[in-house]
């Protein structure tokens, strides 16, 4: 391959007293992959060159004259970076990195040029591929799990209806296995569910210990007000 | 900082514009992927690998596509337009045998392309004009080379180029007063054709060229007692073969003179009588035996003769010839070896033969469907294994202007060419058979006992379709449960739909057919008529076309006074008149008179033509185009039965002006809105004018393009803008819209703001027009209703102009053919559509993103975002795939884009026509007011279900929760103050019930 684009450019060196700029591709996108009217243009005040892509992926623009030109790479599937050529009386080929939107002189990094007798060799930046379809919103499970209120309801329900299942150790085996523990050592059961009876949490749960009324001694309005025990609420 | 900028303007433009889905495709949009009509001399088959005995169809086609086509599929393989435009035919085309490359050429270039991939191999550019093209199958190395004819001012230069590299390897020039006309050669030599004398006596002057170097033989001239007038009249075959030939029929198309090449003699043979035109075919490659079929067309049928040449003695003998045959018929030549077949197509059957003898080899009756009138064709003939049976492929080119293949007397496909070389396109509405609203008007007008029993009768009509409709009731329900989107409708055939997106578009292609599409059914082909018929070089020009869609009909007039009506419905040609040079129309003007538009037809001197408006008064003003530097504006009188025009006001472009672009006001337009409100809750008013054009006039010399809004009643320039460093030879479009218009061009300038920046690119100008620069004023318009440019205004501003606001962006790629959305009541914001020549795109950009109010320099304030969505001004738009209403298709040369509303008012429908056609829907502001595909009402229902499920679970444990908290209720109550809690007890009631 290179061998031809070696010989490509000798040719075209030997065929044309006048200059020639070939654009290279670079490896990534696959420069093979591209369609056949992929093509590149070198555009002036007054001057349109186009170049078709070659099988060796390039370009070559015959004929070129003196200006500063601006290249871009027109292609279906893939974007690349404009550059700003110049070709001067000489023949000087110099190639820099341009910016649209920005005053022609602001240029980027220089771009390097090969030389190989009439011809000059520059290469262009791909831009990434282009995109042409918006995907469609599609219903999914967790993109209504992922809404933080569903998020906090799930929470919420989750307390609401696990905590006494959890709380009730015949049922749950968590905590099962902690009341065998409990089992073993009748102190410690005393204690364990003298700490239940006043946990706060069982009043809440309402149905905690079967036959026993949680409120007994519990006074929720004081609870919520944040005043001491059976104080009741102040006026 | 730069990128993240680009990145960001990448983001906010795709968040505005209305991209396209990816299963929308192909339903709402549709393409035609053309490559023009095959010519004859530019069309073959061949094997794009060595080794492979797949063969590929390529063209060289009338519009200047290079196309390769899957000859078993009839798909695109790919194409490439060559020419700068859309051509006229013309163009070389040439593949030289066992080699992966074919060869194009055409004006000054030469190119050769790989056969498989359609990428370039190499192209050169000569000064000069290709006369012809030849591949040189011998030469003295393996390769193969091209021989390439140039004129090049008077002095005929021959190429031979390097096949691989594209390189002169010589080249023969000889400075005479001839006409190159072609390039052959044989075994032996190259031999250069030109015509030699003066028109009225030309002759033929053959010089053979030493194949290696070029140098001159010898040469020598053949007389042709005046039988040849020019290049087309002498036919020329069998380049490369043994025998390459040179013919010409004498004028009276009685005789056929045939000179061999190499030889010094000719001969000649008579033709049939009332011979109508000649063709001749003949292998072309060097192992073929030297034989050629003579195909001759008379006033009745076609008939073929097949010669043989001896070589040795240069002497042509008639082998044997095929009957006269009704129909145009078509022949073609394929070799295999040394082995000739003849195929032709008749009216109702394909047959070889061979040139050996006139023994049919084989021979596959048409069906039916497939007798199609051929008018050229291109065929492949392969010998089965057995040796006996062959295989036959025919890629016929037919009256109608199809391309077919057939095989096996059936036709594998068919690609509508003729579609391709749209020069004009107007939407029509679906006629419908039984239009109830005409059925009401009737009864509206006669006496009530007839119009009940009228409608009666109607609804007892109407009740035989009761039971069918009865019956889809289950289905229907069914799908409008699972179905996603609505289905428009399930009926096939030509037909309306509710929601206005079936429409029929009518193109009429410069080869004088007319096609309807409906663009209901993914734009087939409802009919094709060829109405206007066109001579071989010349084409259609349309100066105005007109759909009524009342009556249901179309009206064309054309450049030379063609003139029809047609149905929409069928095609039906109801009235026509064929032009001529002297009913010559130089424009046509669509005037509204007596509550109805027809066109106008302006002659070469710019009055009506013939008696159109004889008993007509118009009070219109007219605006016509006086060659290419002024507009007028006229009034038509009929002063004592004559037509007289008064110029009530002209525009006179400056010296080295030229009109390059004229906009006008779509002829719907609606206004949703008069002003715009801002983010102060302040109003601008818009300046709504329906009198208006904007005319771009470029002075090429000093790049300058001049952009003049003008008010058409009086001729008063409203505005204008001048553009510096604007490139004449580049593309420049201007489109005009509600309040405001747009031009985009290329433009390399200095800016004028000091700063000493220099800009180079394509642009996009946008500008917006307001009654005044201050929000809540009218300026001098005060509270008036309506104002006439005519009135004098009683402030001493005068005539109310308008305020411009305008805005420059420098685009990433060119635009051409810009237009603008149409929708019912104009209440979607609209887009900017244009074609994008480079990517071979529709484009379409929101009015939002290119909107010339923006802050500049600074960024938006909290308001300004809030109210009016306002971006800061950043000078590049990048266009972004999501963009292009066109996605991942390749529409190439578009030149005109026309845009119709739909009855729902989010979506307005496009076309956009040239080569290829390419038809969508467009949602400017989304589609807010039908339901879209990604409404799924599967999840709806399962939501509300779930939801029900869980009220009715959840119902039982309220209910013992809130006898719980009662309790905990009346606990409250007991202790604190009773009488806000009997409010909650009373509260916990009013849930329980």
């Amino acid at each position: 391959m290179d061998l031809r684009i070696l010989l490509s450019l000798a040719f075209a060196a030997l065929s044309a007293a006048q200059l020639t700029i070939t654009v290279g591709l670079p490896a990534k996108p696959n420069p093979f992959l591209l369609g056949p009217s992929t093509h590149a243009t070198l555009s002036s005040l007054h001057k349109r060159l186009e170049a078709p892509l070659t099988t060796v992926n390039t370009f070559n623009f015959h004929n070129v004259t003196a200006d500063s030109y601006l290249l871009d790479v027109h292609c279906a599937t893939e974007a690349f970076h404009p550059l700003r050529v110049d070709v001067g009386e000489n023949g000087e080929v110099k190639a820099w990195e341009t910016y649209r939107g920005n005053e022609w002189a602001n240029k980027g990094e220089e771009v390097p040029v090969k030389s190989e007798g009439g011809a000059r060799g520059i290469s262009v930046k791909g831009a990434g591929s282009k995109i042409f379809f918006v995907e469609r919103p599609a219903f999914s499970v967790f993109s209504i799990l992922k809404n933080p209120m569903i998020l906090m309801g799930l929470v919420t329900m989750g307390i609401v209806f696990g905590m006494p299942y959890l709380m009730d150790n015949r049922m749950n085996p968590l905590v099962y296995g902690l009341a065998n523990i409990v089992a073993v050592d009748p102190e410690l059961r005393a204690e364990f569910e003298e700490r239940q009876k006043e946990s706060p949490m069982n009043a809440i749960m309402g149905n905690a210990q079967a036959g026993q009324n949680p409120l007994g001694n519990f006074d929720m309005a004081a609870y919520l007000a944040g005043s001491g025990k059976k104080e009741g609420v102040k006026r | 900082m730069r990128r993240s900028l680009q990145s960001a303007l990448l983001l906010g433009l795709s968040s505005l514009v209305a991209a396209v889905y990816k299963d929308e495709v192909g339903q709402i949009d549709f393409h035609h992927a053309l490559v023009g009509l095959p010519q004859s001399e530019t069309t073959f088959f061949h094997r794009p690998k060595k080794d492979e005995k797949a063969s590929l169809l390529y063209t060289l086609s009338d519009v200047g596509v290079l196309g390769a086509v899957n000859p078993n599929s009839g798909a695109l393989v790919w194409r490439h337009q060559i020419f700068p435009g859309i051509s006229h035919g013309g163009g070389h085309l040439r593949a030289p045998e066992g080699e992966n490359w074919i060869i194009a050429a055409h004006g000054q270039q030469v190119q050769s392309w790989a056969a498989l991939s359609g990428r370039n191999l190499w192209q050169t550019e000569f000064n000069g004009q290709v006369k012809d093209l030849e591949v040189m199958e011998l030469t003295e190395s393996a390769r193969k080379d091209v021989l390439v004819l140039f004129e090049e001012d008077g002095v005929t230069v021959l190429r031979r180029l390097h096949g691989v590299f594209g390189t002169v390897v010589w080249e023969f020039r000889e400075v005479s007063k001839d006409i190159p006309l072609q390039v052959s050669t044989s075994l032996s030599n190259v031999y250069v054709i030109s015509l030699h004398g003066s028109p009225s006596s030309y002759s033929l002057k053959v010089t053979s060229l030493e194949p290696a170097t070029g140098g001159r033989v010898d040469h020598w001239t053949v007389g042709t007692k005046g039988d040849v007038h020019g290049p087309q009249d002498v036919m020329f075959v069998g380049a490369n073969s043994a025998a390459p030939i040179l013919a010409w029929a004498s004028n009276d198309l009685a005789k056929l003179n045939v000179h061999i090449l190499g030889t010094k003699s000719k001969q000649d043979f008579a033709l049939p009588a009332d011979t109508v035109s000649v063709e001749i075919h003949a292998p072309h490659l060097t192992q073929s035996q030297p034989h050629f079929l003579v195909h001759t067309r008379t006033t009745t049928g076609n008939k073929g003769e097949v010669f043989h040449t001896n070589l040795k003695s240069g002497q042509i003998t008639k082998a044997y010839e095929l009957p006269l045959l009704p129909g145009l018929g078509a022949f073609s030549t394929s070799s295999e070896g040394a082995n000739v077949y003849f195929t032709r197509v008749t009216n109702d059957e394909v047959l070889v033969v061979s040139s050996d003898s006139h023994s049919v080899l084989a021979r596959d009756p048409l069906k039916s469907d497939a007798r199609v009138e051929a008018v050229h064709a291109v065929s492949e003939v392969i010998k089965k294994a057995g040796g006996k049976e062959f295989a036959i492929r025919s890629a016929t080119v037919t009256k109608s202007q199809d391309w077919v293949l057939i095989r096996n007397g059936q036709i594998d496909w068919t690609r509508s060419e003729g579609l391709s070389g749209a020069v004009a396109a107007a939407w029509a509405e679906i006629p419908e058979a039984e239009n109830l609203a005409k059925v009401l008007a009737e009864e509206a007008h006669t006496n009530p006992l007839d119009a009940y029993i009228h409608r009666l009768t109607r609804h007892i009509n109407d009740l035989q379709y009761l039971p069918e409709y009865l019956a889809t009731i289950p289905t229907r329900i069914i799908e409008s449960v699972t179905g996603g989107a609505v289905v428009v409708s399930k009926t096939t055939g030509l037909h309306r739909d509710s929601f206005g997106f079936n429409k029929i578009i009518i193109l009429a292609t410069r080869r004088g057919r007319f096609y309807a599409l409906d663009t209901g059914n993914h734009g087939e082909i409802v009919w094709s008529a060829d109405v206007f018929p066109q001579a071989p070089g010349s084409t259609l020009d349309v100066k105005g076309i007109l759909v009524n869609d009342s009556e249901g009909t179309v009206t064309v007039r054309g450049a030379n006074g063609e003139y029809a009506v047609i149905k929409v419905a069928d095609g039906q040609v109801v009235e026509s008149q064929s032009g001529s040079d002297l009913t010559a129309v130089s424009a046509t003007a669509v005037v509204e008179s007596e509550g109805s538009k027809w066109l106008l037809p302006l002659g070469q001197d710019k009055k009506p033509t013939g008696d159109a408006l004889k008993d007509l008064t118009l009070d219109q003003t007219i605006v016509i185009r006086e060659d290419d530097d002024s507009i007028k504006g006229v009034k038509f009188v009929n002063q004592d039965g004559e037509i007289v025009k008064n110029e009530i006001w002209q525009l006179q472009l400056l010296p080295g002006q030229k009109i390059a672009s004229i906009a006008k006001t779509p002829a719907h337009d609606p206004i949703a809105s008069i002003g715009r409100v801002l983010g102060d809750r302040s109003v601008n008013y818009k300046y709504l004018n329906p009198n208006v054009v904007v005319i771009a006039a470029i002075d090429t010399t000093a790049s300058a393009l001049s952009v003049y809004l003008l008010d058409t009643v009086t001729g008063q320039l409203l505005a204008s803008q001048v553009h510096e460093g604007v490139d004449g030879d580049k593309d420049i479009s201007c489109t005009l819209s509600e309040n405001w218009y747009s031009c985009a061009f290329f433009g390399q300038y200095t800016l004028n703001d000091g700063t000493d920046r220099d800009i180079k690119g394509y642009q996009v100008v946008v500008s917006d027009l307001y009654e005044s620069p201050a929000a809540n004023d009218r300026g001098p318009l005060g509270d008036a209703e309506t104002f006439s440019p005519l009135d004098p205004v009683d402030t001493p501003t005068g005539v109310p102009l308008p305020w411009v606001v305008s805005q420059t962006w420098i685009l990433s790629e060119p635009l051409n053919n810009l237009s603008v959305t149409q929708t019912r009541q104009g209440i979607s914001s609209r887009q900017l559509l244009a074609y994008l020549p480079e990517s071979h795109a529709i484009l379409g950009i929101t009015r939002h993103g290119i909107d010339p109010r923006r802050p500049v320099g600074r960024d938006p304030s909290a308001a300004e975002i809030e109210a009016e969505g306002l971006a800061r001004y950043t000078p590049a738009i990048f266009i972004d795939g999501r963009n292009l209403l066109s996605h991942e298709r390749d529409v190439v040369g578009v030149r005109g884009i026309v845009t119709t509303p739909a009855v729902v008012e989010s979506t307005s429908l496009l076309v956009a026509y040239g080569i290829d056609i390419f038809g969508s829907q467009i949602s400017p502001s989304g589609q807010f007011d039908i339901l879209d595909k990604g409404f799924n009402k599967v999840t709806l229902l399962t939501t509300v279900l779930a939801l029900t499920w869980g009220v009715v679970l959840l119902a039982p444990m309220v209910r013992s929760e809130k006898a719980d908290q009662s309790d905990v209720g009346s606990i409250f109550v007991r202790k604190e103050h009773d009488d806000v809690i009997e409010r909650i007890n009373h509260g916990y009631h009013m849930l329980d019930l």
